[in-house]
């Protein structure tokens, strides 16, 4: 039972304090006996991306900040008489240290909690794949809570929204095994603008991006949130949330004007609508006159 | 007298000045009624208690001086509400409101006692007239409480008068900061709030990280269920709270401090709030404290009302206005905590230790306790004892002293089981181990832990698995849901124990238990999750049989698990007199006059009924 010295652990010593000030830039991590060095505060898994060493992640993605929430990517640091295990998504490296990926604690570890995992999402098919990758072939663990569609709370989602997008449309709701990700009051939000970039940044493929043509909606399930879309002049086929052109317009600098004009066709019609100007202007040029210049 | 005014002090000379005044005023003969108001005694209706004392100030009045005080907890809480009358320092307990004329009447226009509101020792029968007569407190060292039951907490001037905020000037006329962190770490103080990490080396290590500006915390959180030693420091003496912020904010260099306090405690925070105010005018907070270069002002936040709000990172967030949930702690809130920068959290009893030890010295505190453990603690003794409440003990007492002593043993004749001491996440400690030492490391070994002071006692009558899973429900209940382990790990275990306690569990379900166990451990986020399987852990370690009983032999042996034991009728004890007869719902019971009933096990329901019922107690578990 040590989870007291855990916390202690994770004290910063005075001695160690002093080392990573006075000590060089560039710490080196020693991972399964393999040396990289990396910047200072990089994380034990930049570090093992530089060593070629897979670690499983879940939470973890380059765009957004690290909650370190799943906790599936735990690692055994050295601590010089017992390993204490940490999250290599988050751990800074502050000095020279030497992790563990594939020893038996580690390994437990990582499996135990994919383990619970897949009892709270038995059907996602992104999660059995990356289980099996991780050798992994099935859970133990009956299902005992209630999960909304297979959401493992890894929180990605509620980041991307908050952090990219902002918008912050969706957030948590509830605590403990009743901890979902929603909307305010689990109602549509209005905030959501449609971009799909919850769905897009889901690592179990629990959201989805839903197209409610007579509506000329989006709807991002399963938060039931809608949004507008706008719709090709020419064939009617939905291009994309009219909020996010909106917003795109004030985030890149072009030509208002073109960019609606750009914006009226889906990518289909326009490109056979350029296709249709080329030929012309082609036809035009064989007669001398200048091409136009569409944009 | 123009000191005792509002005029702000502009010196350590003018408020040492004024305690001379003070205690010079407040002489050994004024006679002085305190009711508690502690919330012991709270509930049994000692708010009301005071009102009358203080009508019958105002009716009778006059000629003498009569002084009636709402107090802090004094702890013994069973025989509550308590009133002390000084001079005599004469206890009264399970004192009622027919009873205020009486005293009024006996002791203080007489000074004579009451007699029938005495305590009586259960053993001798002997009566007790002061509280140094009574075990419970005899046994007791009161150094955090030292003012709980002393000092009028809305009165900053009672606590001046006992030498309150002597140790911060002190600190400001004559200590470096650096001497202050030393002289802490001389006491060898460590945190009351469950951690137990020593206080010095927090301070020593925010005094020395980069960034300003700092912040320190007192964490007033409690969130135990059952626990209210934090609260009765809030309620009963704020300003040792404020004092010893002031010191430590002194020593680490900090000039803004926040009180989280938990959301169910308006009183404290009342206090507090009139405290603070207090302190302000006074000038012992806000700029140039005592006319010093020293400035330092604290602010309330009241909690977001989940457990989980009183882990230290998750106190921050919540004070940021963020969701209370808990962060990776690689990079320690000393070095970037509340808003990113240098904090220092401590415990409510933490804060509360500090004068003192400046007052007496480092040396004098490590003089009290053990060898890792030094001064005193406080607990909240609960359960099946004869006397609880509120206790202070010098670290390094044996558990069977704080049960048989204080607590004056097992109520109602039963033999004791176990003592949960730390918390919902702290462990059970069996009757083989009573004799261990109360003192950090000790706990911890025997796969429990001091935590902030919780101690719920049990007897031979309560069953070890249920008490795993109550604890293990309410861990599961207030997870925060972030991390997987916790969430789901807590969900999978309560399944487990709910299955053993129906009598549905499977041979192999303990060591699934135990690999939970080790799994929650080591890759939880934060310690509510790594330390959440203590209960279920000290439980199979110490009562492993009576988890081999529900499993194995599907049979409860403290007979509290409905469906693991059946109702039988003791055929000597029947009177044959039919209660039973007519009070079951299932009509399971036969029987005629004078023939003894039986209780058909087929048609039972096992809804205790007949047991509940009967005068004879000729309805028997089995
Ligand atoms: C789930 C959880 C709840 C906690 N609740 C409290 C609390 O209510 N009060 C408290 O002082 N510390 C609480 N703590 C401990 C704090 O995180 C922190 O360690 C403590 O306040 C530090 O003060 P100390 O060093 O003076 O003990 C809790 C810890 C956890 C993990
Ligand atoms: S261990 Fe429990 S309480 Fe702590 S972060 Fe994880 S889910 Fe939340
Ligand atoms: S990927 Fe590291 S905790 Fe989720």
């Amino acid at each position: 039972m040590h989870a007291l010295r855990d916390v202690l652990g994770e004290m910063p010593l005075h001695r160690s304090v002093k080392g990573i000030r006075k000590g060089k830039p560039v710490p080196t991590v020693t991972i399964d006996g393999c040396k990289v060095e990396v910047e200072k505060d990089a994380t034990v898994l930049d570090a093992a991306k530089k060593a070629g060493v897979w670690i499983p992640t879940l939470c973890y993605h380059p765009a957004v900040s690290s909650d370190a929430s799943c906790r599936l990517c735990m690692v055994e640091l050295d601590r010089g008489d017992w390993r204490q295990l940490v999250t290599a998504c988050n751990y800074p490296v502050r000095r020279d240290i030497v992790v563990y990926v594939s020893s038996e604690g580690a390994q437990q570890a990582r499996h135990g909690v994919m383990e619970l995992l897949l009892a709270r999402a038995p059907e996602s098919q992104e999660l059995k794949a990356l289980a099996e990758r991780m050798g992994v072939k099935e859970t133990h663990y009956p299902k005992v809570t209630e999960s909304q569609r297979n959401c493992i709370l890894c929180g990605l989602c509620v980041q991307v929204c908050e952090e990219i997008i902002g918008q912050a449309a969706i957030g948590y709701a509830g605590r403990g095994v009743d901890r979902t990700v929603a909307a305010p009051f689990r109602q549509p939000s209005e905030d959501c603008i449609g971009c799909g970039a919850c769905a897009a940044i889901c690592p179990v493929g629990t959201i989805k991006v839903r197209i409610h043509k007579d509506e000329q909606e989006v709807e991002i399930s399963p938060f039931k949130s809608r949004a507008k879309l706008l719709i090709c002049e020419e064939c009617g086929a939905p291009i994309i949330s009219m909020q996010v052109s909106e917003q795109a317009l004030g985030k890149v600098e072009v030509n208002c004007e073109e960019f609606r004009e750009r914006v009226r066709l889906c990518p289909k019609c326009r490109r056979s609508q350029t296709a249709g100007r080329l030929k012309a202007a082609t036809a035009n040029k064989e007669n001398g006159e200048r091409a136009v210049n569409w944009h | 007298m123009t000191v005792l005014g509002n005029a702000k002090l502009r010196s350590t000379a003018e408020l040492e000045h004024m305690q001379e005044e003070l205690r010079a005023r407040h002489t050994p003969s004024a006679k002085c009624v305190r009711v508690c108001t502690g919330p012991g005694c709270a509930v049994k209706g000692s708010p009301k208690l005071y009102e009358l004392f203080c009508e019958a100030v105002e009716r009778t009045g006059a000629n003498v001086e009569i002084e009636a005080k709402s107090v802090g907890c004094h702890g013994l809480c069973e025989c509550g509400p308590i009133v002390l009358i000084q001079p005599g320092n004469i206890f009264y307990q399970k004192v009622e409101e027919p009873d205020i004329a009486e005293i009024f009447r006996e002791t203080i226009l007489g000074d004579r006692v009451v007699e029938k509101l005495l305590y009586e020792n259960p053993a001798t029968g002997q009566k007790a007239v002061t509280p140094e007569e009574i075990t419970f407190y005899k046994v007791q060292k009161r150094i955090a409480l030292a003012g709980n039951g002393l000092i009028e907490p809305t009165k900053i001037t009672d606590y001046i008068a006992e030498r309150g905020y002597i140790a911060l000037a002190k600190v400001i006329s004559s200590m470096a900061p650096e001497e202050v962190v030393s002289e802490v770490e001389a006491s060898g103080l460590r945190g009351r709030g469950g951690g137990g990490f020593p206080t010095a080396r927090k301070w020593h290590s925010c005094r020395e990280a980069e960034g300003l500006p700092k912040y320190v915390i007192c964490n007033g959180d409690e969130g135990d269920p059952g626990a209210f030693m934090d609260r009765s420091i809030m309620e009963g003496n704020p300003h040792s709270v404020i004092e010893g912020m002031l010191i430590g904010a002194y020593a680490i260099g900090s000039e803004q401090g926040y009180i989280y306090v938990r959301n169910e405690y308006p009183l404290a925070v009342e206090h507090l709030k009139t405290a603070i105010s207090q302190a302000r005018e006074m000038g012992l907070l806000g700029q140039n404290i005592l006319g010093s270069a020293f400035s330092f002002d604290i602010r309330i936040n009241r909690g977001g009302g989940a457990f989980v709000c009183g882990e230290s990172t998750a106190l921050m967030a919540s004070l940021e206005g963020r969701p209370g949930e808990p962060r990776a702690k690689y990079i320690h809130t000393v070095e970037s905590g509340f808003r990113g920068k240098p904090t220092n959290l401590n415990n409510v009893e933490t804060w509360a230790n500090i004068p003192q030890i400046i007052n007496r010295g480092g040396e004098w505190f490590a003089g009290i306790g053990t060898e890792e453990s030094k001064g005193t603690k406080v607990f909240s003794l609960v359960g099946k004892v004869k006397n609880t409440g509120l206790v202070e003990v010098p670290m390094g007492i044996t558990l069977r002293r704080i049960v048989e002593e204080i607590g004056g043993g097992i109520a109602g004749g039963k033999r004791f089981k176990a003592v949960q001491t730390g918390g919902p996440s702290g462990g059970c400690i069996p009757a083989e181990h009573l004799d261990a030492r109360v003192d950090f490391d000790e706990l911890t070994k025997l796969g429990s832990m001091m935590g902030s002071g919780g101690m719920i006692v049990m007897d031979e009558d309560t069953c070890m698995v249920r008490v795993a899973k109550y604890f293990t429900n309410f861990l599961q209940k207030e997870s925060c849901g972030k991390c997987t382990p916790c969430r789901e790990g807590l969900s999978q275990m309560l399944h487990i124990l709910e299955r053993i306690t129906k009598g549905e569990g499977e041979v192999g379900d303990v060591e699934e238990l135990e690999g939970l166990a080790e799994l929650l451990e080591g890759t939880a986020l934060c310690a509510l999750g790594k330390t959440a399987a203590n209960p279920i852990m000290s439980t199979i370690r110490y009562f492993r049989d009576e988890y081999d009983a529900h499993i194995k032999e599907k049979r409860c042996p403290a007979k509290e698990c409905r469906g693991l034991f059946r109702y039988e009728i003791d055929p000597e004890a029947c009177t044959a007199c039919g209660i039973c007869l007519k009070n079951c719902p299932a009509d399971a019971i036969t029987g005629e006059k004078k023939v003894s009933h039986v209780i058909n096990q087929e048609k039972c329901t096992l809804c205790g009924m007949c047991w509940e019922k009967c005068p004879f107690t000729a309805v028997l578990k089995v």
